[in-house]
């Protein structure tokens, strides 16, 4: 703690504890936004706690509206983009600018902020590292110093970062909410300018839809970065059905991070601590576990996923998350096996080590040796295969609602997008098939360039990879 | 002898797997929360309680849970499928899958085919220029194309063979590219192929071309992998000893490069090809759906989501044995190329 002491007398400000200054940077950034985080959190538990049979959900309702109540900076009152031309100027949107305008310089600051979000978080870290930290020096700094040289990590880091932000903020970042703009068309209406009547009209979002359907060459039809014929700007176009895409897309990315992120941290917990166990055992535990994975790897896994989402479709566990919850338990319960083959081998590694032998001797109990001298050992492949399985199950979930099984049909999803739009493809309303596909790539990439950094980061010599990619492909999807 | 011993086991394993995975898919579909007789019958006959126990009754639901699964297993272990309930209403599902599986097989042999022969190329090729612009080019060009979803990639492939000839009718284009005239006619692009006249070229020709994109849509994902370990095989065994040595012995390149790399460089690649299965089978599901080929993919999807579940789970073991088949190949495969397997005890 003294060469702490030493070298933060250099700070600008007038206190002497840098680290006061950066919580007070994170305190405003947080609160910035805390009305969004909270809602998030609320609105999630909300989520679940309406369709179980537990109380609480009058509860949860009463805690949505007062968080409703906290300001945010970055939200669509503050800074609005639907108005309408009134003949002379903008009403209603931001500073009276266009409509496209307010919405690029929402996202631009949505953005903005959350990479000042991170370069906060890593200024804690290095702050860290130099001011407070004991050490000078521990294996870990190395593995940060290796990724921050991996250019290629560092895209995938971007990119999925990217996408996170794009999930958490989805319903800031849309020019219009699912609730107006989808599930409740027919009960919000909108102002416009009527060019042929020259006037301002009101009219019910779901006519106004009718109105700008992109199916095939139709004149209605909206292209990426294009207004409606109802002062409606769509950074994305239209679905068939005249919904903003661009809505539907940023939606369905936090469902696919959602159910991607419960997915492969349950599949994570179940094949770290069953290769701990076959590591530790051996033997006949062992080949049990084996004989176990092999037959649940024997069944492929996207027809699993197809069987399983069809028998438990009409259960109560399918209502939840309109139907991401159970999604998200299937994935787990077969992706578990692929995770499990890829940390079999360093757990067994670790476990032929002497001090597994010497905390044995100590008379360790055998859970207490698996928790604190073998867990650590595999938690970096876990990060590595974790990452290129979310990929995998983002590829997974969209080719299962392209089929139309899993996430229940009105809540958006990217697979049904390019299930809506595939017959036009090749005519004037190319937009809708081609976006979501392109996205998708663009996330399954990241992801799986994420994972090479963290592995050559964490283990410079070893060619890890999910059980031949198998995994990382959401079962060929 | 060692290796027969291994290949034994390895049979023996594979025993209790099947016999675990078949057991697994019968409790799923018939322990599970849907009542797989109801599922069968239409909306009216749900409420006529003897239709319902006539269906009950032949599913063979009437017995005690363990008499049905014991039923049910020994019927499968002796390949006794039964007939179908709701698909194809009443027709033998043996006969069925013979007739699904030639379309489905004939498109994996493709998409395995055209993703060796594509994919560990252009991997040994990115290999030994190594850090080179078509290094960067290649292995980029693999990681994209592996992170696409087949389904998505399967309906632009469509896009762009349907639309090929408007594409390129214009006034500066000489080249008239065409999917649909390039070798044999065929009535649509998409759709199942015509295996029945396989033997004549012609038919040969036809039958394939039906089946060429939707064999690389399929294929690239395992194009990619393959690329991707192929790149790294070549350049680990660049590196060993013994190229040094072959070097220095004054080995030609041309002799160098094919017998001491490629050679050595195939073996990781093994399993990487024959555990493309999962795959093949798991992707086929949708690529047979968006090309509309009539195969077991195909007749799975439909199975499942009219609900005859009871064929859902016949074919689940037919998956299961094929998955077990492929890895019993890959085995034997490596003992035949790999002289080490057999040899370190495990």
């Amino acid at each position: 703690m003294a060469r702490a002491h030493e070298t933060t007398s250099g700070t600008l400000l007038p206190t002497n504890s840098p680290a006061a200054v950066w919580a007070a940077i994170g305190a405003v950034l947080f609160a910035a936004q805390a009305g969004a985080f909270f809602g998030f959190v609320v609105g999630v538990l909300g989520d679940l706690l309406t369709v179980t049979p537990l109380p609480g959900a009058a509860f949860v309702t009463a805690v949505e509206a007062a968080v409703e109540q906290i300001p945010t900076l970055l939200s669509r009152d503050v800074i609005p983009n639907d108005g309408y031309w009134n003949g002379s100027r903008w009403v209603g949107t931001f500073l009276g600018l266009r409509p496209s305008l307010a919405w690029g310089i929402r996202a631009a600051l949505v953005y903005l902020y959350a990479f000042a979000f991170a370069g906060w978080g890593i200024l804690g870290y290095r702050l860290y590292r130099r001011e407070y930290r004991t050490a000078d020096w521990t294996p870990r700094d190395d593995m940060v110093d290796r990724f921050r040289g991996h250019k290629w990590g560092i895209f995938g880091l971007v990119v999925v970062f990217m996408f996170v932000v794009m999930a958490v903020f989805a319903p800031v970042l849309g020019p219009t909410t699912v609730d107006e703009n989808m599930r409740n068309s027919y009960s919000n209406e909108i102002t416009y300018w009527d060019s042929d009547a020259e006037a301002v009209q009101t009219t019910l979002v779901g006519e106004a839809n009718l109105a700008s359907q992109s199916r095939g060459d139709n004149p209605e039809r909206v292209l990426p970065m294009e207004y409606d014929d109802f002062g409606r700007f769509h950074p994305f176009g239209t679905l068939p059905s005249g919904q903003d895409l661009f809505t539907f897309i940023v939606s369905g990315s936090r469902l696919s991070l959602v159910i991607g992120l419960l997915s492969v941290g349950l599949s994570a917990g179940i094949a770290a601590s069953l290769a701990l166990v076959a590591a530790y055992y051996k033997g006949r535990t062992d080949l049990g576990l084996v004989l176990a994975s092999d037959s649940v790897m024997a069944m492929p896994q996207l027809l699993l996923l197809i069987m399983l989402t069809t028998v438990l479709s009409g259960t109560w566990l399918a209502e939840i998350y309109s139907g991401g919850f159970v999604l998200a338990l299937i994935f787990a319960g077969t992706g578990w096996t692929y995770m499990w083959r890829s940390l079999r081998g360093p757990a067994l590694q670790v476990a032929e080590r002497q001090w597994i032998d010497a905390a044995q001797s100590f008379g360790q109990r055998p859970l207490t040796i698996m928790r604190k001298h073998m867990l650590p050992y595999i938690t970096g492949y876990l990060l590595i295969y974790g990452s290129m399985t979310l990929g995998g199950a983002i590829i997974s979930i969209a080719g299962l609602s392209y089929l139309g099984l899993g996430i229940a049909p009105p809540t958006p999803e990217w697979g049904r997008a390019i299930n809506l739009g595939q017959d036009y493809v090749a005519t004037g309303s190319w937009h809708i098939s081609l976006i979501p596909g392109l996205l998708i790539t663009l996330v399954v990439t990241g992801f799986n360039a994420l994972g090479d950094g963290v592995r050559d980061a964490i283990d410079p010599q070893s060619d890890a990879t999910t059980e031949d990619g198998a995994a990382g492909r959401g079962g060929g999807a | 002898m060692n290796k027969l011993k291994y290949l034994g086991k390895r049979l023996l394993m594979s025993v209790p797997v099947v016999w675990l995975g078949a057991s697994m898919t019968w409790f799923i579909i018939f322990m599970g929360p849907v009542d797989p007789a109801s599922r069968l019958l239409s909306e009216g006959q749900t409420r006529n309680p003897a239709a319902y126990e006539a269906a009950q009754i032949q599913l063979g639901l009437n017995q005690p849970p363990l008499q049905h699964y014991l039923d049910w297993m020994s019927n499968l272990a002796v390949f006794d499928l039964g007939q179908t309930w709701l698909l194809y209403q009443g027709s033998n599902v043996n006969a069925l899958i013979l007739d699904f599986l030639p379309r489905t097989l004939w498109l994996g042999f493709w998409s395995v085919l055209i993703a060796v022969f594509v994919g560990v190329p252009l991997g040994f090729y990115a290999g030994m220029r190594s850090n080179t612009a078509s290094d960067y080019v290649a292995s980029m060009g693999g990681i994209v194309w592996r992170a696409m979803p087949n389904f998505w990639l399967a309906i632009m492939l469509l896009t762009v063979l349907g639309s090929a000839y408007t594409l390129a009718a214009g006034d500066f284009f000489a080249l008239n590219f065409d999917w649909q005239t390039i070798g044999p006619n065929l009535d649509s692009i998409s759709g199942s192929p015509d295996l029945s006249r396989l033997d004549t070229v012609d038919g040969f020709l036809a039958a394939t071309k039906k089946v060429l994109p939707a064999a690389v849509v399929l294929g690239s994902a395992s194009m990619g992998n393959e690329m991707r370990i192929g790149r790294t095989a070549v350049l680990e065994v660049r590196n060993e000893d013994y190229i040094d040595l072959a070097k220095a012995k004054g080995v030609s390149k041309r002799a160098l490069v094919w017998k001491h790399i490629l050679r050595n460089a195939l073996v990781p690649l093994v399993p990487i090809i024959t555990s493309e299965a999962f795959l093949l089978i798991g992707g086929s599901v949708l690529v047979e759906t968006v090309f509309g080929i009539n195969g077991i993919g195909n007749l799975f999807y439909q199975a499942a989501i009219q609900g005859d579940l009871p064929l859902v789970g016949t074919l689940m073991y037919v998956f299961i044995l094929m998955i077990v088949g492929i890895n019993l190949i890959q085995d034997l495969l490596y003992t035949l190329i790999d002289p080490r397997v057999g040899l370190e005890g495990s």
